[in-house]
């Protein structure tokens, strides 16, 4: 049995970002990754300029490598059915398009943690002061004895399963998948990350350019055909948008996501000596970008660790203080009120909004309210009115929604 | 694929770069954690040259953060220095072995330039003796690792005091010396860097050199304000004066710029002897004056007071009724303000170092009360240095980005006299490249009242203020706050170069204080 100070479940940004917090302290850390590094990421790959900066404060600049082609994205654009479309730059500066199989393999060779690839996680035992993690490597058990775990494993996190076997069930859960098309011809700017507010299309529709291919990609609640969906989609495109694209290539990938609005999602940030992180913990951004609230509060998890360690104190009640502020931030992202009259976002969306002519803002603003009525069916909309109101009330969310 | 239009004249940035990140370059400030290549050789020789080395855990975990709180790094062993022979044959062993050492006085860094990311840690705090007094010179030799607060407490026996030093209790002077050192009388004595006349240093090869403005004097300008890079302080001589008893006088301010204006015309004429700025956000904003002599304090009163602007205390509490009257939404901000000013006031008037109306022992007064109010487990103290006729705007927008981040917070602000025999010292430091007769700083201090926030807050604080000194054109003092991030920008890469240079010409490992600001 090996013995470590940290063992972290999954090979990801949050992983990497706990690992190099970890290292740094000079804890003795093991990633347990269940696939051959570097293993290939479901993602779009667009990194928030805020996951940019902490990238490169923490690892360096990104090798050229890590990211696809175009290299970088200059913002998002709003599409809606009234054919209105609102392009909106990031805050600050062009953004990396991230190659996911890359950048996250060298993310987690820069924090300096020793990985064990081909080794799947399989269960855990939290026996107070320290845990058994049971794993396969290569087929093969093998166990290691931790002081604390932190499982950043992504949204169908198996740490997660571990220590909440009913969480899977007590959330709805969405497919996002995506396809790869040659281009035939693309008005659609390769500089943007392309989003539609179109309830004909799904729960979240979206489309850029990759590596000279463009990649459509669905989201719909877990059930729906993805074959069926894409084809929607991508006669949508062709009809409204002129976007002539030839048959998907084979490569289509998806999976599951556990993204409900962020700002009524059940955060798990785990029991004991385990700790959840990343998206596996809920993190989301709004339109989906998960990369930038996993490095955060990956590192967050590591810190929290290295205070508990150092202070002698329960390391749930140190990481659940100090990751409060990702979860506010977070949260904000998708808070009505936050959105109307702040800036919580990394794009200006008020000011796209007032570039419109009254007419446009109106349809807009209309063709939002649709949208989000396909949503009903999950009873949010109390919830979010609840909470957003929270937030000016009493200064912050409630916590009642952590687990 | 569209191709990005590109204007004329013009190459096509990178655009995943550092520099493609609007507002700032950023690069890599925490950096890896040195691999441990040859450290049991290095171990071995080490021991052989006699120096005494602690290994494991629980040696090192004292040493795992700094007084900011957020960087995290062990060494892989501690030495705590005893002399400049040890420290030297230290340097020399970690430049063989290519060993980095990273060197912690009092641990007062804010960004984790006192924390190792492995290698040695050296603790100077084993060298803290007063070595010679001289009353009628007005000198004192000091072995470095000696807390201001500790010489304080040796040169009172004499009825002397040190010129000026950070108001805490635990900065060393060697840490000091080596970032600068601010007190509410550097607008009249200059920076606690400028009062050394000559230093003691062990370079990063290993030699001990004595030197001046007169002797090594290239050495001694580059130590001097150089964040640690050329060499180890071992010993100095600085500058002392006579002591003597405070009468203070407090002036207040709503306006953070008329407070400003007021301060910079009182350091303008010399008309104090001690003088800055502390606030309660920007509501309360006190001018603080202070004096040595009765004879400075009636001069000031006849000449001075009359034109500041602010209030006396009566006064000002009466424009806070009528202002927070005509508010009534505001309570919550009037009552903390309340509840501050009786927190904090008397801790200014303890009776017990107040007599005939003076107060004895600022050092004391100012440093305990600092740790009581504004102290926490982290220390989170972005600061700005400009020269004076930017501050007020310096000072406006970093308030504004205060009130943004935290719900309550303190601004301090002083003056900081240069000395233009000194300019070679200020080259890439903490006063400003184009500072002319005085340097203003202001430190931004968050209260953080228990709250836990993230690195991440506190970082996205920081790095907001830092931002408005480059777009200022301003430096960072005391702390050396600077960000390795943030250096290029400030000074320019001709000048960074130079430096970096020189820095490979004298460590030609790099192993001194690695990835403080190269």
């Amino acid at each position: 049995m090996r013995n470590v100070d940290v063992v972290i479940v999954g090979a990801s940004l949050a992983a990497a970002a706990a690992a190099k917090r970890l290292v740094d302290a000079g804890l003795e850390t093991v990633i347990l990754e269940r696939k051959e590094l570097p293993r290939h990421k479901i993602c779009s790959g667009i990194l928030s300029p805020r996951g940019h900066r902490f990238l490169l404060e923490n690892f360096g600049p990104l090798p050229p490598e890590t990211l696809h082609q175009p290299t970088a994205c200059r913002g998002v654009t709003f599409h809606f059915p009234s054919m209105v479309s609102m392009p909106m730059d990031f805050f600050h500066g062009t953004t990396p398009h991230l190659h996911r199989k890359y950048s996250d393999h060298w993310a987690i060779q820069r924090s300096g943690a020793e990985v064990h690839d081909q080794t799947s996680f399989a269960g855990l035992e939290d026996k107070a002061d320290h845990v058994l993690v049971h794993a396969r490597q290569n087929g093969a058990p093998v166990e290691y004895r931790a002081r604390q775990v932190i499982g950043a494993d992504g949204p169908s996190s198996l740490v997660v399963r571990a220590v909440y076997p009913d969480y899977t069930k007590q959330i709805p859960w969405f497919f996002v998948g995506q396809k790869f098309h040659e281009i035939i011809d693309c008005p659609l700017s390769s500089d943007y990350f392309h989003f539609w507010f179109h309830p004909g299309l799904g729960h979240y529709t979206w489309s850029h350019a990759r590596d000279g291919r463009q990649i459509v990609g669905v989201g719909f609640k877990r059930g729906d055909n993805f074959a069926k969906k894409h084809q929607v989609v991508e006669q949508y495109l062709r009809d409204k948008h002129g976007v002539q694209l030839k048959p998907a290539a084979d490569d289509h990938e998806g999976c599951a996501e556990n993204f409900g609005p962020s700002l009524i999602n059940r955060y798990l940030f785990g029991k004991g000596n385990v700790l959840v992180t990343g998206q596996a913990a809920g993190f989301l951004n709004m339109i989906g970008e998960g990369m930038s609230c996993a490095l955060h509060s990956g590192a967050i998890s590591g810190e929290a660790i290295v205070e508990a360690q150092r202070r002698n104190r329960p390391v749930q009640e140190i990481y659940r203080r100090m990751i409060a502020s990702e979860v506010r931030r977070c949260s904000d992202q998708w808070n009505p009120l936050k959105i109307a009259f702040e800036r919580p976002h990394e794009a200006d969306f008020p000011e796209a909004l007032m570039k419109l002519s009254w007419r446009e803002r109106g349809l807009v603003l209309r063709d939002m309210w649709r949208f989000i009525v396909l949503f009903k069916e999950f009873k949010w909309g109390r919830q979010i009115a609840s909470a957003a109101l929270q937030r000016p009330l009493l200064g912050g969310y409630s916590m009642q929604r952590w687990q | 694929m569209n191709i990005p239009p590109v204007e004329p004249g013009t190459v096509g940035p990178c655009p995943v770069a550092p520099d493609a990140l609007q507002g700032i370059k950023r690069q890599q400030t925490n950096p890896a954690r040195w691999n441990g290549a040859g450290w049991q050789d290095f171990v071995a020789a080490l021991r052989s040259a006699g120096v005494e080395l602690t290994e494991g855990r629980a040696a090192c975990g004292a040493y795992v953060t700094d007084a900011g709180g957020t960087a995290y790094g062990q060494p892989h062993g501690v030495v705590i220095a005893h002399s400049a022979g040890e420290v030297a044959a230290l340097l020399r062993t970690a430049q063989a072995h290519r060993v980095p050492v990273t060197v912690r006085g009092g641990g007062l860094t804010t960004e984790g330039e006192a924390v190792a990311y492995g290698g040695v840690l050296l603790d100077m705090t084993g060298m803290s003796r007063v070595l010679a007094i001289d009353a009628a010179a007005l000198t004192v030799r000091v072995e470095a690792g000696i807390y201001w607060h500790s010489l304080a407490e040796e040169l009172r026996r004499e009825k002397l005091d040190y010129l000026s030093a950070p108001l805490n209790l635990t900065s060393s002077v060697g840490g000091t010396l080596g970032v600068g050192g601010i007190d509410v009388n550097s607008a009249r004595l200059g920076c606690s860097a400028d009062q050394a006349l000559s230093l003691q240093v062990v370079t990063p090869t290993g030699e001990i050199v004595e030197c001046s403005d007169t002797e090594n004097a290239e050495l001694f300008q580059r130590v001097i304000l150089g964040y640690g890079q050329f060499g180890v302080i071992t010993e100095a001589t600085l500058r002392i004066r006579r002591y003597t008893p405070l009468s203070m006088h407090y002036y207040y301010y709503s306006s953070l710029a008329t407070a400003i204006e007021d301060l910079q015309m009182l350091d303008r004429n010399d008309a104090s002897d001690y003088s800055g700025i502390l606030t309660i956000m920007d509501c309360a904003v006190n001018l603080l004056v202070a004096f040595d002599s009765d004879e400075r304090e009636a001069a000031f009163r006849r000449d001075w007071e009359a034109r500041l602007r602010g209030h006396g205390e009566f006064g000002f509490a009466l424009c806070m009724l009528g202002h927070y009257a005509l508010r009534p939404w505001k309570a919550g901000e009037a009552l903390y303000l309340l509840k501050r000013k009786q927190a904090v006031f008397p801790e200014f008037r303890r009776p017990e170092y107040m007599r005939d109306g003076k107060m004895h022992d600022r050092s004391v007064v100012f440093s305990r009360a600092v740790w009581k109010h504004w102290g926490s487990r982290n220390m989170v103290i972005p600061d700005l240095a400009t020269p004076a006729d930017r501050f007020v705007a310096a000072v406006e927008r970093g308030n504004a980005v205060c009130r943004k981040f935290f719900p309550h917070y303190t601004l301090y602000c002083v003056g900081i006299k240069l000395r233009p025999e000194h300019r070679p010292h200020y080259e890439m430091s903490c006063v400003p490249p184009d500072a002319e007769g005085w340097a203003y700083g202001c430190e931004f201090e968050p209260m953080i009242e228990g709250e836990v926030y993230s690195r991440d807050h506190f970082q996205a604080f920081k790095n907001a203020i830092y931002d408005i000194g480059v777009d200022l054109g301003a430096s960072y003092y005391r702390f050396g706050g600077m960000m390795k991030g943030y250096i290029r920008r400030v000074f320019g890469d001709a000048l960074v170069d130079r430096h970096l240079a020189m820095k490979r010409k004298a460590d030609p490992a790099m192993i001194l204080n690695r990835d403080v600001i190269f």
